[in-house]
């Protein structure tokens, strides 16, 4: 259970980014966060995965307060719980997608035998497993899409936070990640989508669309 | 007794096993891909400090060397030498103020020697001539040590190996004929030849007795170059040498640390040569380190940002640049180590030993015995492996402080 009491966030430049949001999503659903750019869906999946701070009320997750915890713990939490998708996948040109997939795992110092292991999970159903040794900046965009969701599903989160993920990507590519996040619902994971590609927004297995418009919740269907 | 070694064995292998559970491989593989990523900064970065290691270590152990070197050789001279003077310019001595030196309180010897330097022009070298006479004592032991061993005829004289190496070069194997003052020869014949122990300035030397000497260098009877004194307190050199200066008029009187300090001043204008090329390079160094703490480019910024919105603790990124900095700085370091000491112990550091050396040929193989100099080494780490260190975390410990979201951004 994601709990948000209350959340508002300004920036230091004093742009109000949310104000007074009070949101809760159960476990296992699939929510889309609808809105402009500017809107502030991206900072409400920054708050969840504690990257930031509110500046009034509380993230509480699983009845942990996220928004409490300093980075160490923070970091901790983000490594064990949350899968992220970003819009341009920020994924590191120069390593390879096995490498790149790797990353959140690095800092746990696990086995080899551990680490291929959840790199077979990862990679499995999503076509890439040919281009493990392949450098990332020499893919094409749906692949580079396919690392990064194999990247956000390598630590078997609890939670999938993805901000605009088909904004670089066609029609056709597009289709097909909604295929992926299809999936990844039937293991019982939340996920969350920040988006305004309307291809979400009628989707049949979507719990839930929240829409976000200057910082404040204006639809919740 | 045979559960000691298997209980050492164990503390041994507990001890590695805790060491590989600490240290992060993952994270050593990731710094090196990083440090590969930006292959030819990271290898200018290495090349210029290994250069730097390479150069300092060099002159610092050639230097240190050569420190010993006169150190042993500037021991072996007299506390008090006395010579002469007429107008300003050095005249030989007379051998009969002996007496008048040794009456003075606290004179425990003094011995009248002649020596002097023999430009050989064929083979361009310099031959350190000393006469020596069985009957009087030498304060210089190696020569001393010599005598003894050997007693040398008229017309017959000792030379160094190097020496004999030398002539034998220039078809002068039994004897050599020296151009005597009024341009005639004098032919003396090599009676044996004597090994030197790598030292520089026995290397050039050449014992032969006095009135051999005497002739080659067109000296009278009882002309000598100068006198040596023994002060059996060493306490009272300064104060007997200030008073052969009043009493004896025109003797230039010259105490050990005066020649220790002549050394040392040559030493130093030398070793300002080499201060100028420290500086440069060190003022290279500084501007990568200066490059490096003005911060990362935007990429490297985002990289962090995304490391940790991926769950990576700000230890995790420091640790990385740790070791990227490690690895650079280490390798650099041991590899500019490596190559000093090839250079100096194995090549005989050509040029550089030319600039400190040039008043002794080089003609002469002069043998550097290898070892390990903990100072230099210990100095040369902490001024360059640290400061590295420190110039690759900082930059990254500040953006690694900041949100990820912020960094992103």
């Amino acid at each position: 259970m994601i709990e948000l009491k209350n959340i508002s966030k300004l920036y230091e430049n004093n742009v109000i980014a949310l104000q007074e949001i009070d949101l809760q999503f159960k476990e296992g659903e699939l929510i889309i966060l609808k809105g402009v750019s500017g809107s502030g869906k991206s900072t409400i999946l920054s708050l969840i995965s504690g990257i930031l701070k509110p500046t009034e009320g509380e993230v509480i997750v699983d009845g942990k307060k996220i928004s409490k915890l300093v980075d160490h713990f923070s970091a901790n939490y983000r490594r064990k719980n949350i899968g992220f998708i970003f819009q341009r996948y920020n994924l590191i040109p120069d390593l390879t997608v096995e490498e790149n997939i790797l990353l959140p795992l690095i800092p746990e110092n696990l086995s080899k035998k551990q680490l291929q292991n959840y790199l077979e999970s990862a990679l499995s159903s999503l076509g890439i497993r040919d281009k493990r040794e392949s450098r990332v900046k020499n893919l094409s965009g749906g692949e580079q899409q396919r690392v990064a969701i194999a990247r956000a599903n390598v630590n078997n989160p609890k939670i999938i936070l993805a901000d605009e993920p088909t904004a670089n990507l066609d029609a056709k590519l597009s289709l097909e990640f909604i295929e992926i996040i299809r999936e990844m619902k039937k293991e019982n994971r939340t996920i969350i989508i920040a988006t305004h590609d309307p291809l979400f927004f009628d989707l049949e297995f979507s719990d839930r669309v929240v829409e976000i418009e200057d910082g404040r919740v204006v639809l919740c269907s | 007794m045979v559960i000691l070694p298997s209980l050492l064995m164990n503390l041994m292998k507990r001890w590695f096993d805790l060491l590989s559970r600490k240290i992060n491989f993952y994270l050593l593989e990731y710094a090196l891909k990083y440090i590969l990523r930006d292959k030819y900064k990271n290898f200018f970065i290495f090349t210029i400090m290994t250069l730097l290691v390479t150069l300092l270590a060099s002159t610092l152990l050639l230097s240190n060397l050569l420190k010993l070197e006169y150190n042993k050789f500037i021991d072996t001279y007299p506390d008090i030498i006395v010579m002469q003077q007429k107008a300003g310019k050095d005249v030989t001595v007379n051998e009969k103020i002996v007496d008048d030196l040794l009456n003075i309180n606290g004179v425990s010897m003094a011995v009248g020697r002649i020596y002097g330097e023999y430009k050989f022009e064929k083979a361009e070298s310099i031959f350190h001539l000393v006469g020596i006479d069985e009957f009087e004592e030498s304060q210089n032991k190696f020569i001393e040590g010599l005598k003894k061993q050997n007693s040398l005829d008229k017309d017959s004289m000792l030379v160094s190996k190097d020496v004999a190496t030398l002539l034998k070069k220039n078809y002068y194997e039994n004897y050599f004929n020296f151009i005597k003052s009024d341009g005639t020869f004098k032919k003396v014949f090599i009676a044996k030849s004597f090994p030197t122990k790598d030292s520089l300035q026995n290397s050039q030397l050449i014992l032969m007795p006095k009135e051999t000497l005497r002739e080659i260098f067109g000296f009278q009877v009882e002309e000598v170059s100068d006198i040596a004194l023994k002060v059996t307190n060493k306490e009272e050199i300064a104060f007997i040498a200030t008073k052969i200066e009043s009493e004896f008029i025109n003797a230039k009187v010259i105490v050990q640390e005066d020649i220790r300090h002549f050394y040392e001043h040559i030493y130093n204008y030398r070793s300002g040569f080499f201060l100028v090329i420290f500086i440069i390079s060190f003022f290279t160094f500084f501007i990568i380190i200066y490059d490096k703490m003005s911060g990362l480019n935007s990429t490297q910024k985002k990289e962090i940002g995304v490391l940790k919105a991926l769950g990576w603790r700000v230890e995790d990124v420091l640790n990385a640049r740790l070791y990227e900095g490690i690895i650079i700085s280490i390798s650099a370091y041991f590899f500019g180590i490596f190559l000093a000491y090839i250079y100096v112990f194995t090549l005989k550091a050509p040029l550089l030993k030319e600039i400190f050396l040039n008043n002794y040929n080089l003609i002469y193989d002069y043998k550097m015995e290898f070892y390990i100099d903990y100072n230099v080494l210990a100095i040369l780490f902490f001024l360059s492996v640290p400061i590295y260190i420190i110039a690759t975390i900082v930059p990254s410990w500040r953006v690694a402080t900041l949100d990820a979201d912020e960094v992103m951004r």
